[in-house]
């Protein structure tokens, strides 16, 4: 735990802007952008990279990718080349990290009170829904769009921090609508798995309390520590003398409230099982943390979160040409009332006018508009699936603010790889029904058949399960697929008939169009394929033209 | 068949062109445009131009602005009222069911054509999917001269071969280059060394190192600008003779163990080369006279007996000889192609102090900062490193086992002056065409016969009523509904009997899913080449690739299952993984495809009532898209 007091007196660096309550702070996050709190890594890799650059010109980009020597073959430039890249990966790990202290915002305290919230109603947020959250809802919402706002976990929340900094700007909440008389309020409170990270990244002292959190955050707001980062209005000067006082307070009562925790002591703390109040499944951690890491912001979900039915009229289709309308028209295509032989052949020998009859009577699909939906799933099974949205992920170039965020750019699901096996049609429709549509792009789903893959791929609602397996995280992307969306068979009569015509334009009109699919297929295979594929749909031009 | 081009066309080298204009006219090139006048080919879209076998009569299209249309309109109608044609499907396919194989085979050729051509049904019994075993036999035979799409595929694979050895073969030279370049550097540093020992052992020359020594620099340039002749020669004396200082060491370290000489073979050969009374190429022919026999034909060279011995290293000596005359034709102007004659003398070598120790430092990466006492660590006896060899000839596949080695490198040597594209003729043709033409005393038969995978077979019956699968004992047809139940009883093994079928047949499961996509328009095809159960192609193999892998998933939601038995499968994460893997490496996407199974009273109520028509649409499909989720590269 670094505790180190070498860079105390370092009068260059100012204190953190001064926060005690939300507001304030959230307007801060607002305004400064932070997408990024982790400043030490990145200063590392700049460090590793320059390192690179300095002995060899070697990009960043060159350290990671680049062809593998498997053997030695003797030669110096190979040897000088590894020891190059020896060299800076010793200077790199041997440079001397240093933590920055409390005022530079390096890192702040935090107090473990595990208890705190537990008589906390779990309702609470229903009913503060229920009651004021229209009030507060109206004020703010600027942009007109109805945000749902996050959880606040409240009972959950097990640490609360003296003052913010940096890293805590996107971890914590407060808990609002207290009495005046409740002690530490206005206060930040950590989650189990925010406190834990921070721990780890050293930008949280965390401290087990010896005396009550009305000694230590009286109801009045004042402090017991002359801390200056819990003054509002503290400048760069008042610090340093209020830095002075402090340290000669400290002398004596430094232990008075509580002792430190190590970090040992804090996994024993906050990690626990699954469900267990006011602590976090090490699965989660890992992910959490993991993705903490990687530059995301993430929030935890709402526990339960009711399934959010198709938009029908989105997925309903217009004819796009006269002709598919007049086909559409037809009373034989449409009729969703085919009488099939019950043994086939689903097809009756006949006379057919178009493919797409032909594929109508082989459909056993029900009708488009009642797609079935997902299978009705006993509430009580669904509650202890492992399928839930545990996460809420936004990317970091997203403007994040922790009190009302933007509708999340992931939902996440937290899997044990060794527990779980892949998930049942109940348990991955009913995740996939717990998050709002996500619809391919627009110019996709005009795009007709050239976007065919891309909206496919995409699918038409997603979630991210991290597979943890020990501690090794593996993310999938799990889309609703939207295959019968795609009639494929709609294309094959124009196709047809454009092979028709090309048989009998031979030389002169559709010549056009096949001249260079000749030339295409007597390529190579796979290419001369290809050429085919998109000269089938250049048909229609052709046809259009020969008309 | 289109899946195994991806790789071969993507990776080609961006040199290709015109290595492949050296190489075109000796080749067998199948699309060559000086090849013999051919039969216009048919193009694909009009070979597959049905995408089902049915046939269909659109009227003409009625445009109002243009009044003759409507006539058009009406003459065609009145055509088709006055003249019907036959019922669609005009022609009934026969197949007939085989259950040893669990497929329905097709025997007659018409049909064979037909499915394949008009949906991509079935597969040859001897061959990939297009049923072409006897086409590809005629061509082999050299009795048709068009080509199929497995030739192409084999020489599209040597293609990709040859252009991984010159890949390799670069990167050896730049390798030798750069070992070139610092020994240049090492031999400005060394002081003058004592060449008489080494003359005396091995070197017949005395008087080269001996008048090159006393200016190393010139001998470094000379040594970058001329051939490898020159060159070797440079460098042997100066590091060898620099060994021959120091005190040669016991042979204790596993290199040194490894490099003294293993057989007789090598020690007699060595002296016979020796002895070998050659006049002006004596030397080449001294160095490049052993090879560590790795290749296979090197390993059947061997001799078998002492006699052989010396008939053989006569003949390989030969044989050398004028191999190494045309490397000296080409190795005049580059310097990348004299590091590369020059590279193989070195691994070749068997002779006593060779260029080997002087370029190569065989323990120099153990981080030794003077790399001359590593050089010392060599021990003056032949070397045989374990070496990568990139001969021409060993690159070759197309040996006949009858053929001496020593005819395959003559063969080689005196077919083209290069020794790269000497090897290209014989890469470039494919196996099957290098069979020399025989003339046939007995008609060749078509042995092949077509496999209609039980899902195609039932689909073709009940979807499309294409195909009559008959008895194979009694040839009576089997109806639909008697197939149904062969191919639900057939889908487990050892197959049930019909009492124990229930709605989580395999069968059923699998038709579902397959019905489901070919009614959406697809050309779902087996995946069992991928690792999954079906790839679904959006028009048909030949015509592009599949972008989709999908793995079937059998699902049982319905609370009524509790009360039956049925196997949930529980499939583990790495099963998921290791199948996305293997997907995302021949780039398809994994669908997961999860058919939820109708309880046993809700299917055989259906089944009563209207069928397995009733029946399947009780079977319901939800696709779920799978994908890896990169965190790195979505923040």
């Amino acid at each position: 735990m670094p505790l180190d007091d070498d860079l105390e007196d370092n009068p260059t660096l100012t204190p953190p802007p001064p926060t005690t309550n939300t507001a304030t702070m959230d307007e801060g996050a607002a305004a400064g952008d932070l997408e990024e709190p982790e400043d030490v890594p990145t200063a590392d890799f700049r460090l590793f990279a320059s390192t690179y650059s300095k002995t060899k010109n070697i990009s960043a980009q060159t350290i990671r990718k680049g062809e593998k020597d498997f053997e030695s073959h003797g030669t110096r430039a190979q040897q000088s080349a590894l020891d190059a890249s020896r060299e800076a990966m010793r200077d790199v790990l041997s440079y001397t990290r240093v933590h920055h202290t409390a005022k530079q915002g390096g890192w702040c305290r935090g107090w473990v009170f595990g208890d705190w919230w537990r008589e906390w109603p779990e309702d609470w947020e229903e009913m503060q829904r229920a009651k004021g959250g229209k009030g507060e809802g109206e004020g703010k919402e600027g942009d007109g769009e109805k945000r749902v706002l996050p959880p606040l976990h409240v009972r959950d929340r097990v640490v609360v921090l003296e003052h913010s900094n940096v890293a805590t700007q996107t971890l914590g909440r407060a808990v609002t609508g207290l009495p005046k008389d409740k002690p530490a309020r206005g206060r930040e409170w950590l989650l189990p798995e925010e406190a834990l990270y921070l721990v780890e990244r050293g930008s949280l002292d965390l401290w087990w309390p010896t005396r009550g959190i009305e000694e230590i955050f009286p109801a009045d707001g004042s402090s017991p520590f002359t801390n200056t980062a819990t003054k509002p209005t503290t400048t760069t000067t008042a610090g340093e003398e209020g830095e002075g006082q402090e340290e000669d307070e400290e002398e004596d009562d430094e232990y008075k409230y509580g002792f430190p925790l190590s970090l040992q002591a804090a996994y024993a703390l906050l990690i626990g099982e699954d469900g267990e109040r006011g602590k976090v499944s090490l699965q989660k951690f890992q992910v959490f943390s993991n993705l903490k890491r990687a530059g995301y912001n993430v929030i935890r979900a709402p526990s339960y979160s009711p399934p959010i039915p198709d938009d029908i009229s989105a997925t309903q289709e217009k004819p796009k040409s006269i002709s598919e309308w007049l086909i559409s028209c037809l009373p034989s295509s449409k009729s969703s009332a085919i009488d099939h032989p019950p043994y086939g052949p689903l097809v009756p020998p006949g006379l057919y006018r178009s493919y797409s009859t032909i594929y109508n009577h082989l459909s056993l699909r029900p009708s488009a508009t009642s797609q079935p939906s997902p299978p009705v799933t006993p509430q009580s099974k669904s509650e202890d699936s492992p399928f839930k949205i545990h996460y809420h992920l936004y990317r970091a170039s997203t403007k994040f603010v922790r009190t009302r965020p933007p509708p999340p750019d992931f939902y996440l699901s937290v899997i044990s790889a060794t527990d779980t096996s892949i998930p049942t049609l109940t348990e991955i429709s009913s995740l996939l029904s717990s998050v709002p549509a996500d619809l391919p792009k627009q110019e996709w789903l005009t795009g007709g058949p050239s976007r065919l893959y891309a909206r496919l791929k995409h699918g038409y609602r997603n979630v991210l399960l991290a597979v943890n397996d020990h501690g090794v995280i593996n993310y999938m992307r799990f889309a609703k697929g939207g295959f019968e969306r795609e009639e494929l068979f709609r294309g094959l009569d124009q196709r047809v008939e454009w092979s028709n015509n090309w048989k009998a334009g031979g030389g002169k009109g559709g010549g056009g169009g096949g001249g260079g699919k000749k030339s295409g297929n007597n390529g190579r295979g796979s290419r001369g394929g290809r050429g085919g594929g998109r000269g089938g749909r250049g048909g229609r031009g052709g046809r259009g033209r020969g008309n | 068949m289109a899946e195994n081009m991806t790789t071969t066309t993507m990776s080609q080298p961006s040199d290709s062109p015109s290595k492949s204009g050296e190489v075109a006219p000796t080749s067998i090139e199948p699309a060559a445009p000086p090849a013999p006048p051919r039969p216009q080919r048919v193009p694909y879209h009009q070979i597959y131009k049905l995408p089902a076998p049915i046939r269909t009569f659109p009227l003409p299209t009625f445009y109002p602005s243009n009044p003759l249309s409507l006539f058009h309109l009406a003459v065609a109608w009145l055509r088709q009222v006055l003249l019907p044609p036959p019922a669609e499907p005009s022609v009934i396919h026969e197949g007939i069911w085989d259950p040893d194989t669990r497929s329905v085979h097709v025997k007659d050729p018409k049909s064979i054509r037909a499915l394949w051509e008009q949906g991509f049904y079935g597969k040859g019994s001897l061959s990939r999917s297009e049923p072409n075993w006897f086409k590809r036999e005629l061509t082999r035979r050299g009795l048709d001269g068009t080509t199929v799409s497995e030739e192409r595929t084999v020489s599209r694979r040597e293609e990709r071969k040859q252009a991984k050895w010159e890949r390799a073969k670069a990167e050896l030279e730049a390798i030798e280059k750069q070992k070139l370049e610092e020994a240049k550097l090492n031999s400005e540093t060394v002081n003058a060394a004592v060449p008489e020992s080494l003359a005396v052992e091995s070197e017949p020359q005395p008087d080269v190192p001996s008048a090159s020594l006393p200016d190393p620099v010139l001998s470094a340039a000379s040594a970058a600008t001329s051939s490898h002749a020159v060159l070797t020669e440079e460098f042997v004396p100066k590091t060898v003779a620099h060994g021959h200082i120091v005190e040669p060491k016991p042979p204790v370290g596993p290199l040194e163990l490894l490099a003294l000489p293993n057989s007789y073979a090598l020690v007699r050969g060595e002296e016979l080369v020796i002895s070998h009374p050659e006049p002006a190429t004596a030397k080449e022919t001294a160095r490049k006279e052993f090879k560590p026999p790795v290749g296979p034909i090197e390993l059947l060279a061997l001799p078998n007996s002492l006699a052989d011995l010396v008939a053989v290293s006569v003949v390989s000596v030969l044989s050398e000889d004028v191999g190494i005359d045309e490397d000296e034709y080409t190795t005049e102007d580059q310097l990348e192609a004299s590091a590369l004659t020059n590279d193989e003398p070195e691994t070749s070598a068997t002779e006593a102090n060779d260029t080997t120790s002087s370029v190569s430092p065989p323990l120099s990466a153990d981080g030794l900062p003077d790399s001359q006492t590593t050089q010392e660590d060599v021990p003056a006896t032949p070397e045989r490193r374990k070496s990568v060899r990139f001969s021409p000839t060993v690159e070759s596949t197309t040996f006949q086992y009858t053929d001496a080695a020593s005819e395959v490198k003559n063969n080689n040597g005196s077919s083209d002056a290069e020794p790269i594209s000497s090897a290209a003729p014989v890469v470039q043709k494919p196996i099957i065409s290098n069979v020399e033409p025989v003339v046939l005393s007995e008609e060749l038969v078509d042995k092949e016969h077509f496999q209609l995978a039980p899902e195609e077979a039932f689909f073709l019956a009940f979807g499309l009523g294409a195909l009559r699968v008959v008895d194979p004992v009694t040839k009576a047809p089997i109806s639909n509904e008697e197939l149904l139940t062969k191919l639900r009883a057939n889908s487990y093994f050892p197959p049930r009997s019909v009492d124990n079928l229930g709605p989580e047949d395999p069968f059923l499961v699998q038709y579902a899913v397959y019905h489901h996509f070919r009614s959406l328009g697809w050309v779902p095809r087996h995946g069992i080449k991928f690792g999954v159960d079906w790839i679904i192609y959006q028009r048909g193999p030949v015509f592009d690739h599949s972008e989709f892998g999908i793995m079937v998933v059998p699902s049982f939601s319905d609370p009524r299952w509790s009360e039956y038995a049925h196997e949930e499968s529980k499939k583990s994460w790495s099963w998921l993984m290791g199948v996305n893997r293997v997907l995302a490496h021949v780039l398809k996407s994994l669908v997961l495809v999860y058919v939820d199974v109708p309880p046993p009273p809700v299917f055989d109520e259906e089944m009563k009532k209207g069928g397995i028509a009733a029946a399947l649409k009780k079977f319901t499909i939800r696709e779920v898209m799978v994908r890896r989720f990169s965190v790195n590269r979505n923040r």
